[in-house]
């Protein structure tokens, strides 16, 4: 990734609508610009572990989106020489009518496997998601968390070459979660790259090689993860710190 | 997005627009009495009640009312996928924002419900006009075949234009709403085009259904065959909406997740 940034444009009166904009075609519509990320570049190499850590705001999300091809630059490039699997926002959204099955097929394809990879594999996904009594079960039956270990069951048996993860260890139970480390762990030796954002600096510091920080849309360190895991933390201190009310003798 | 050596090269286009089409389908009639049985069931169910309400009203021409009952079908067919079409990305948000793909698929099976139909519709249709011998010409089912996959660039170009517009016009669904029942009359579906002066036909075939339904007419009821250049005009009508849908689709579907 070269240069790449991003911005969002935040109008300041919501014109949504036919109608909106047929009436106000004359007003002017003011609007305010929201940099989100500027000038970030970095390498994933092959078959390396790269963490991203920032805090809530710091555009990260977006970064992820943009490696994931799912979101345009404004400016920069991305350059991939390897075919990309993101694992983005997956505890959200199902298709609510579908059993599991269905909806493992939809997603799935949609991640570029094949029917056929896909039906050898559903019991394979089930399994990982420790959900195989509910296959036949429709999705709106589903609780947000069994939804979520779902969705990570189908992305990780679907992972090409590039993983992208959000979030990935903050999902299920203590038993999924070991089932998803041990997952990550035998990509990363088979030689898998890896994209992981976290909060957690524990994670950083166990799973990734080398990991950036991300503040204000900018890169401001990057290092090996657990200098980064530090600097994560002073940042967070300093942030808290200066947030806090000034103490009065 | 420039990016090298097929990153986001999606290798399984045919099994995903197969699990689109399916899960559609599954979609659709799920929870209803006979499930999948009622996609067979209903274009035929709705030919018969046709036929028969029509038999009492229009006992003397009976031309009318087949060609009533084809031009109704067809409208139907146009509203129910443009409908879909429009609404398609917004209905499937939550795969959009999870991996990258050909989103131009998504729009295109959407349709696939109200293609299945007409597929039905049209069966039934031939099987009828064979049974009440006035079979058409092999030409004219040729010919008709040809005039629904033109209709079908039409509703895909629309919708692929109206599909990344949605995300921006919020109403633009209602709006389509309005516009599909007023040319409901402007097609020529309940009333013959000559009560209507000929300097304004040019005007009506400019909205597509009425070339489909006026053509489908003449190639399957009255067993005429329309002239090269009407044909022409109808394949230039198809490939233009087809053209400008594709170009406004491309350049607005990449921003369309900023808007989920």
């Amino acid at each position: 990734m070269a240069g790449v940034s991003k911005s969002f444009t935040i109008p300041a009166v919501r014109r949504d609508t036919v109608r909106e904009h047929a009436l106000d075609f004359f007003r002017r519509r003011p609007s305010e610009k929201l940099q989100v990320l500027t000038d970030v570049s970095f390498e994933l190499r092959r078959g390396e572990s790269l963490g991203l850590m920032g805090r809530n705001g710091s555009g990260k999300s977006t970064l992820l989106k943009i490696a994931a091809g799912i979101y345009t630059p404004d400016a920069g490039q991305v350059s991939l020489r390897a075919a990309i699997t993101p694992i983005l926002e997956l505890g959200i959204g199902w298709n609510p009518d579908l059993d599991a099955i269905d909806n493992i097929e939809l997603l799935g394809t949609v991640m570029g496997l094949s029917l056929r990879e896909l039906r050898a594999a559903h019991d394979e996904i089930l399994g990982f998601a420790g959900l195989e009594r509910f296959a036949n079960l429709e999705l709106r039956h589903y609780s947000s968390g069994m939804g979520a270990r779902l969705a990570y069951a189908v992305a990780f048996r679907a992972v090409r070459e590039v993983l992208i993860l959000d979030e990935i260890f903050a999902v299920g139970d203590a038993g999924f979660r070991e089932r998803c480390e041990a997952r990550y762990r035998e990509l990363h030796r088979a030689g898998r790259s890896m994209l992981l954002v976290t909060h957690d600096p524990h994670v950083i510091s166990a799973f990734c090689d080398r990991a950036l920080l991300l503040e204000g849309g900018r890169i401001i360190a990057q290092g090996r993860a657990r200098d980064i895991a530090d600097a994560y933390l002073a940042l967070l201190t300093r942030g808290a710190q200066a947030s806090m009310p000034e103490q009065h003798a | 997005m420039p990016g090298g050596a097929g990153g986001f090269r999606h290798d399984n286009i045919g099994g995903l627009v197969w699990t689109l089409v399916r899960t559609d389908f599954a979609t659709r009639y799920h929870g209803t009495i006979g499930g999948f049985l009622w996609a067979l069931l209903k274009p035929l169910t709705m030919f018969l009640v046709l036929l028969f309400v029509f038999s009492y009203v229009f006992v003397n021409t009976p031309q009318y009312k087949i060609g009533l009952i084809l031009g109704l079908f067809l409208y139907e067919f146009f509203q129910e996928s443009s409908r879909t079409g429009l609404q398609s990305l917004r209905a499937k948000a939550y795969l959009l924002t999870k991996a990258r793909f050909p989103t131009w698929v998504v729009v295109v099976t959407s349709m696939s419900n109200a293609v299945i139909t007409l597929a039905l519709f049209s069966v039934v249709l031939l099987a009828a006009l064979f049974a009440v011998g006035r079979p058409p010409s092999l030409v004219g089912i040729l010919l008709y075949a040809w005039y629904q996959l033109q209709f079908f660039a039409v509703v895909t170009g629309f919708s692929l234009a109206t599909s990344v517009l949605f995300m921006r016009y919020r109403d633009l669904n209602q709006v389509w709403d309005v516009a599909t029942q007023a040319g409901f009359f402007v097609a020529p579906i309940v009333y013959p085009i000559s009560i209507l002066p000929e300097r304004i036909h040019f005007y009506l075939y400019l909205w597509p259904p009425t070339a489909v339904i006026l053509f489908s007419r003449s190639v399957l009821i009255d067993q005429t065959i329309p002239s090269l250049r009407a044909h022409l005009l109808l394949s230039l009508e198809a490939a233009t909406a087809l053209a400008i849908g594709a170009f406004i689709f491309r350049l607005r579907a990449p921003r369309v997740p900023e808007f989920l």
